[in-house]
């Protein structure tokens, strides 16, 4: 994080507003941390002590039976593998058709660019809803209903990670590529081997952004796989556990399941945070 | 910058033609459906025209009309409570970690970035809890403070106010990193020239940040009303439209309508509805900048 565009510390008598300010940084940060923590809590106490009036907040004898009762009720194996090949081809196609049209919209001259990129970029802000309907009945149509090529092929080139590419390809430079031409290597060749390596914590930073996006979408995949729980990612499948959510008993049971579907996004971002903040940094440049 | 009309076909082709297949088809087949009566359970050539018959009924005063006429106010009434929520709050934020140079600063980004991670099901299924007005820690913490207990999720009145600020709560850590990225464009010699003028907080903040900050809040008012209108997890999950039609919102009422009752004309109409109303008011909203700008 650069220096600009900070405040200098304002001299005398600001001792009462800093320590203010930081009351108020532990409180956000309690606020927002509060739900994850009673969650992973929660899913640690006897179903005794999720009844226990008054609360309990911390379990006294934590057990991981909520986890394996989880494990009973919805394949838990199977869902996170068809979560993990549904984002994972997902993010490899997106990653594919991003570097290739935005290579092109930031390197080559052809008629109409502005105006395709312009129709590319409005598709961002495009709410899923408005072409769920059509589009349920379209992939139907070529035979993709209720499978997992159905979840995976309509999402496999994504306009985010199109302006995403164009933004970071532009900054490699001509010369590069002319160099690299005038050697005889074929434009994919060029793409492969000088501007993906170019720009790769760019394509590390869309890969993260995709995988989470699309391991945690639910409505898509709800809609078009119909239920058949046999390919149910597993944001889904723990819409089964609503059922015992009426209850106080089963407390301890939902928030396993919650935390189950939680945990591989969360770790990729604990690991790999900057990659996160520079993609929404970019995404920002959109306002620009 | 070079001409080759080959490569160009085939970097293009792949990206643009599948969002061309779907997206762009979609949009146009939405369209088409609006005025048709057509189960989408059925194949597309038994669409049969009927005019403006599907916007004459949503409009209508029949329950279809008012259900959907309900679901747009719902929906306008979340985004407009989630964005004069989201907004300030991620300035706020924002300033606190860029501009305060306070020691854990980082600590705080993660911490609020990391809610933006947690799949919306999760959170929804996370809130039902915590909202439970009878054992729910929300309550059990108001009433230590001396609040009596709230209904949340389980009245009319109170509902959507709870829906919004499980989505705050979300999704507040990625707008304050947006805001983070437009306050690192503001250079510190206009806060220096100014403080040499004599001018101090307050006034810092009304003549320079939140000036220089407004394409950055304009692009963040933008996307948090896209993201607003996509709300679908926690009404389809906790309170399916509920109580009394009072979390009945857009993403919902549609999927409802056009999906589960197969009533795709209908559906469809209500999606070319929305996404007019969403195309007026981010024009409305650029207009309005740029007036505001030549003043």
């Amino acid at each position: 994080m650069s220096a600009q565009g900070r405040l200098p510390a304002t001299g005398a008598g600001v001792t009462g507003w800093r320590a203010f300010l930081y009351l108020l940084m532990i409180a956000i940060a309690v606020a927002s941390a509060f739900p994850l923590v009673w969650m992973v809590l929660s899913s640690l106490k006897t179903p005794a002590e999720a009844m226990q009036t008054p609360p309990v907040w911390i379990p006294q004898t934590p057990s991981l039976d909520a986890y394996q009762k989880v494990n009973e009720l919805i394949r838990v194996g199977r869902s996170f593998a068809n979560s993990a090949v549904i984002a994972g081809i997902t993010t490899a196609g997106i990653l594919l058709t991003s570097l290739m049209a935005g290579y092109a919209f930031a390197k080559y001259r052809f008629r109409n660019r502005e105006v395709l990129f312009a129709i590319t970029i409005a598709t961002m802000f495009l709410p899923p809803i408005v072409t769920l309907i059509p589009l349920y009945r379209l992939v139907g149509t070529i035979g993709l209903n209720a499978s997992l090529a159905g979840v995976i092929v309509p999402n496999l080139a994504n306009a985010f990670g199109i302006f995403l590419m164009r933004q970071f390809i532009a900054g490699v430079p001509d010369e590069l590529l002319e160099a690299a031409r005038l050697d005889g290597a074929s434009e994919f060749r060029i793409l492969f081997r000088i501007v993906a390596p170019a720009v790769a914590p760019a394509l590390a930073a869309l890969a993260l952004f995709a995988f989470v996006y699309h391991w945690n979408s639910y409505l898509w995949p709800l809609t078009v796989l119909q239920g058949n729980s046999d390919n149910y990612p597993i944001v889904i499948s723990l819409s089964r556990l609503l059922s015992y959510n009426r209850s106080a008993v089963n407390t301890g049971l939902v928030m396993a399941g919650a935390t189950l579907a939680v945990l591989p996004p969360l770790i990729l971002f604990v690991f790999l945070q900057r990659f996160f903040v520079r993609t929404i940094t970019a995404s920002g440049m959109t306002g620009q | 910058m070079i001409g080759l009309r080959k490569s160009t076909f085939a970097m293009l082709a792949p990206g643009l033609g599948l969002l061309a297949v779907f997206i762009l088809v979609p949009i146009a087949l939405t369209v088409w459906l609006a005025f048709t009566k057509w189960s989408s359970q059925t194949p597309f050539t038994t669409a049969t025209f009927v005019g403006l018959d599907n916007f004459r009924e949503i409009f209508g005063s029949s329950s279809v009309g008012r259900d959907f006429k309900g679901a747009m106010l719902n929906t306008a009434l979340y985004s407009a409570m989630s964005i004069a929520l989201i907004l300030p709050l991620s300035v706020v934020f924002g300033m606190l970690i860029h501009q305060a140079e306070l020691k854990g600063a980082n600590v705080l980004r993660t911490i609020l970035f990391a809610t933006y991670m947690v799949p919306m099901i999760a959170v929804a299924l996370v809130f039902s809890k915590l909202y439970s007005p009878t054992e729910g820690p929300i309550n059990q913490l108001l009433s230590l403070v001396g609040i009596g207990p709230q209904p949340w999720l389980s009245s009319p009145d109170t509902a959507l106010v709870s829906i919004v600020l499980l989505n705050v709560w979300q999704q507040v850590g990625y707008f304050t990193i947006l805001i983070i990225a437009g306050l690192t464009q503001i250079p510190t010699s206009i806060y220096e020239a100014a403080r040499m003028d004599g001018a101090r907080g307050p006034a810092l903040f009304g003549f320079i940040t939140l000036p220089l900050l407004k394409r950055t809040l304009l692009f963040s008012a933008v996307i948090a009303l896209i993201n607003a209108v996509q709300v679908f997890e926690p009404v389809a999950l906790i309170t399916q439209g509920g109580p009394v039609g009072s979390t009945n919102v857009m993403t919902y009422h549609i999927r409802r309508v056009g999906i589960e009752r197969a009533q795709g004309g209908l559906g469809s109409a209500m999606s070319v509805t929305l996404l007019l109303a969403l195309v007026i008011t981010v024009t409305a909203v650029f207009a309005f900048a740029r007036r505001e700008d030549r003043r």
